[in-house]
């Protein structure tokens, strides 16, 4: 199908978000919370834009998430309107009071020119830059264990382990920390082991070397899951390395 | 050199898919480089909880897709080969793209030692 963006004929496949189809027709639509490895949630309203479904009248629109929102026959969004830059920009303010000190943030505000917020900053966060976007959440219940959530409602809302706990469903891959877009999840890694969610983690130290590989919760998790043996995750890529350069040695003329 | 050039992360050279790797004993002649095999059965792709490698049946290469990786590190962990290395400035691990088809390693190796074909 084809729908409007901005005005010109996009090409649409049913079932799919305004996101996706404006993504691939090269429109920019900004975006905190959104990953292409899990579901989207809507949660950082960043990619508002404003739509007009077929039969609607001239001046009637409608305020939506590009993330969340189906195509449909006849859609017309625009991702740029003033009424689209002033819901932004409101956003912004609202983001900026939680996390000022968040990179991806402050990119976003100062694009969108809001240079400061009059809403009042955050106190005693316990993660400051968490904008509370939910990927972390996302990826670890829908692709990894499922050890972190959010918790509490409205000002009180957090992400972190159930009840505040070290979590024994977490294998501390870090894949929460990796995808946060606002770096937000301390990792502290001493080169032994690993903290993260308030449990520490010992590194498995490499068979050859002794240089630091991955947990062994991580290890014994993709073991299971490959169906390899664990003592094959337990080779640091610098010894990997060096005994693929020894086949190629044994096997070269 | 020319795969981290290649390959640059905001204005810096980045991480190289390329490695050479040395003998531990110092044999002369030893000094192998190691690169992303694109295997059949790819353990990258099996330790992937994300699906962010995959395979172009076209080319039968294998590539990362850095939009659907979560940096979870398993598959650095699972490359038997040690060809999967992680990028502590973008939190993901690159592996050989072949750069899209035309590999400058072996443009830009002068002794002709690297060819693809």
């Amino acid at each position: 199908m084809k729908i409007l963006i901005n005005g010109r004929a996009v090409t649409a496949f049913k079932g799919e978000t305004v996101l996706t189809a404006a993504r691939r027709a090269g429109v920019e639509i900004p975006t905190l919370c959104h990953h292409e490895a899990v579901e989207d949630s809507g949660a950082c309203r960043m990619c508002m834009v404003e739509i007009r479904e077929a039969g609607w009248d001239e001046d009637r629109t409608k305020l939506v998430t590009a993330c969340l929102f189906p195509v449909e026959e006849g859609l017309s969004v625009q991702t740029d309107s003033p009424e689209v830059r002033r819901t932004r920009k409101e956003i912004l303010e609202l983001l900026l009071a939680r996390s000022p000190e968040a990179e991806a943030v402050r990119v976003l505000a100062a694009k969108y020119g809001v240079e400061s917020s009059p809403y009042p900053d955050r106190e005693d966060a316990e993660l400051p830059n968490c904008i509370l976007c939910g990927i972390c959440t996302r990826v670890c219940q829908a692709l990894v264990t499922g050890a972190i959530t959010m918790s509490e409602r409205g000002p009180n809302k957090i992400v972190g382990p159930p009840f505040g706990e070290a979590a024994d469903a977490c294998i501390g891959c870090m894949a929460c920390a990796s995808s946060c877009p606002t770096n937000a999840i301390p990792v502290e890694d001493t080169g032994t082991t690993r903290t993260i969610w308030g449990r520490t983690f010992d590194l498995v130290p490499c068979a050859i070397c002794g240089a630091p590989t991955g947990t062994r919760e991580q290890i014994d998790w993709l073991a299971k899951k490959t169906g390899r043996a664990a003592a094959d995750f337990e080779i640091c890529v610098a010894c990997k390395t060096k005994a693929t350069g020894e086949v190629w040695h044994r096997i070269s003329w | 050199m020319t795969c981290a050039f290649s390959h640059p992360v905001e204005g810096q050279p980045g991480t190289s898919r390329i490695r050479i790797a040395s003998d531990p004993q110092g044999r002369p002649g030893f000094s192998k480089m190691t690169i992303c095999l694109q295997c059949e059965d790819a353990g990258c792709v099996a330790a992937c909880p994300a699906n962010a490698l995959w395979r172009d049946p076209a080319t039968g290469a294998i590539y990362h897709k850095t939009d659907r990786c979560i940096g979870c590190q398993s598959c650095v962990l699972a490359c038997p080969f040690g060809n999967m290395h992680w990028e502590e400035a973008t939190n993901h691990p690159v592996k050989c793209d072949l750069c899209g088809g035309d590999p400058k390693c072996a443009k830009f190796c002068p002794s002709g030692a690297l060819v693809f074909k």
